[in-house]
């Protein structure tokens, strides 16, 4: 039907960087997300602070606008910081690592808030008998929060999940080579960009796809024990 | 009663919440094998009585002892009372049970898993011994047939069985029960009553926050009533029912028939 004009296997590359910084991101995303759940939950008033400030923050400025912050902000910091610390040469960012903190920490926000309700769903009793029986204060979250507000949190999680994978796209602009930007190239040298960009556009649905598939299933599996309704 | 061993020891223990004074001034003291019933209105302190026994509520002031240890407690710079060591609480703990109003099971774990969850992870009872143990405990409730069911997939009675093999799981020094079968369906009150009395003729110590006046008069060895935060009535059933000191128990029976 059409021709990749050989550019097959660039988009390809392309797409597996995608991949990557979806869940190098994801991974930063939850870890961020768990504290700021449980620092907004927190009995320190200052903890709940921080997170407030993070999450009002994060969600109100644009993602395309924090990622260019970041990367250019970024990049002056660090080479404002190298000769006090007695480095005299030019530091380069690595777009990648400057790319998957900025959409970590972004998506940690949103993360935030879906863990901070996945947790007050927690029926408190069950909580208190974990406390009751013994458990330390970390336990009864290993034990029993944990487990039990992956249910509640499933929903959510995967919402943001999704609009993570999209919001990769972004990396194009501060120069990673990911899916986006390889069909941005090839259509620039082939004059084809329809052609690019729908492939692009499927293999983002194709990855979307999976991604929904397998959250049911998890959603499946941690609906165990829970009446169906 | 003089030698016996004592289990619970309350001394002068006081809980507000806010303005309001829930206990006001509470000594008692549970020995090893006796049935006690807590009576009283709501609203008189019972339930708060019982969780200051495990700290699920910390006293803002007295003493309280657990099997021959007093737990420690110190105030906070705000003036709250806290335990002193988060590890001799849970220590103390682990010698309790509770069955709660609500059961309160963990819903994402089987009854077998919800019955050797504490002693796997907190009493790190080898877990095979733990699953023996568990099963004998769910026979003696009468749901040997439920190890494998969710909670949710059970009825309020068996959940409340369920609930008390569990307690049982433990090897608890003393269960306390708080209100176990306000929540239930009347025609479930039974099956849950009639365990509670198997394990009260086998001797096991008990502190039962009730309003099933025919289990404290039949099966508990003391009937202590409950009012306004203040222990009124504190003896054996016969005398408490038939002779009791205050008009408040007087007109609280009354009002229960």
């Amino acid at each position: 039907m059409f021709s990749l004009h050989g550019y097959g296997p660039s988009i390809f590359e392309g797409t597996i960087l995608t991949l990557e910084v979806s869940l190098a991101s994801l991974f930063i995303a939850m870890l961020l997300g768990i504290c700021g759940a449980l620092a907004k939950l927190s009995r320190a008033r200052s903890l709940r602070l921080i997170a407030q400030i993070y999450t009002t923050t994060i969600r109100g400025i644009p993602d395309l606008v924090l990622m260019l912050l970041v990367f250019y902000g970024g990049q002056m910091f660090i080479n404002q910081l190298g000769p006090m610390l007695g480095y005299d040469g030019y530091i380069d960012i690595n777009p990648f690592i400057a790319g998957v903190s900025t959409i970590g920490f972004i998506f940690g926000a949103y993360m935030t808030e879906t863990f901070r309700g996945a947790i007050l769903a927690v029926n408190k009793g069950q909580l208190e008998a974990g406390t009751a029986y013994g458990m330390s204060a970390f336990m009864v979250f290993r034990r029993i929060t944990l487990p039990q507000m992956v249910r509640h949190a499933l929903p959510g999680f995967g919402n943001n999940w999704l609009v993570l994978i999209k919001t990769t796209a972004l990396v194009s602009i501060i120069g990673l080579n990911d899916m986006v930007r390889k069909a941005g190239l090839a259509a620039g040298a082939t004059r084809e960009p329809f052609t690019f960009y729908l492939v692009v556009a499927i293999n983002y649905l194709v990855i979307t796809s999976i991604s929904i598939y397998i959250l049911k299933q998890l959603e499946r599996r941690y609906s165990v024990g829970v009446r169906e309704f | 009663m003089e030698d016996r061993v004592v289990s619970v020891a309350l001394d002068e223990i006081h809980k507000r919440f806010d303005a309001n004074e829930v206990l006001k001034g509470i000594s008692l003291s549970a020995h090893h094998g006796e049935v006690i019933s807590v009576l009283g209105p709501s609203g008189s302190g019972k339930s708060t009585l019982l969780r200051c026994i495990n700290l699920l509520e910390v006293p803002d002031s007295g003493r309280l002892f657990v099997s021959g240890e007093e737990v420690i407690l110190k105030k906070t710079r705000d003036n709250r009372t806290v335990p002193a060591d988060m590890k001799q609480v849970e220590r103390i703990r682990s010698k309790l049970a509770m069955v709660f109003q609500q059961f309160n099971l963990w819903s994402h774990l089987t009854i077998l898993q919800n019955v050797i969850e504490a002693p796997v992870h907190v009493l790190k009872v080898p877990r095979q011994e733990a699953i023996d143990r568990a099963k004998m405990y769910l026979d003696k409730v009468g749901i040997p047939d439920k190890l494998e069911a969710y909670p949710a997939h059970l009825s309020g009675g068996q959940q409340q069985r369920a609930a008390i093999a569990r307690a049982l799981a433990v090897e608890p020094e003393v269960i306390l029960f708080d209100e176990p079968t306000s929540a239930l369906d009347p025609e479930l009150v039974g099956e849950v009553l009639q365990v509670m009395r198997t394990l009260a003729e086998e001797g096991r110590t008990m502190i039962v926050v009730t309003h099933e006046m025919g289990f404290a008069q039949e099966v508990s060895s003391r009937v202590i009533f409950l009012d306004e935060g203040l222990v009124m009535e504190d003896g054996d059933p016969q005398t408490v029912f038939n002779n009791p000191e205050t008009d408040r128990f007087s007109t609280f029976i009354k009002a229960m028939v």
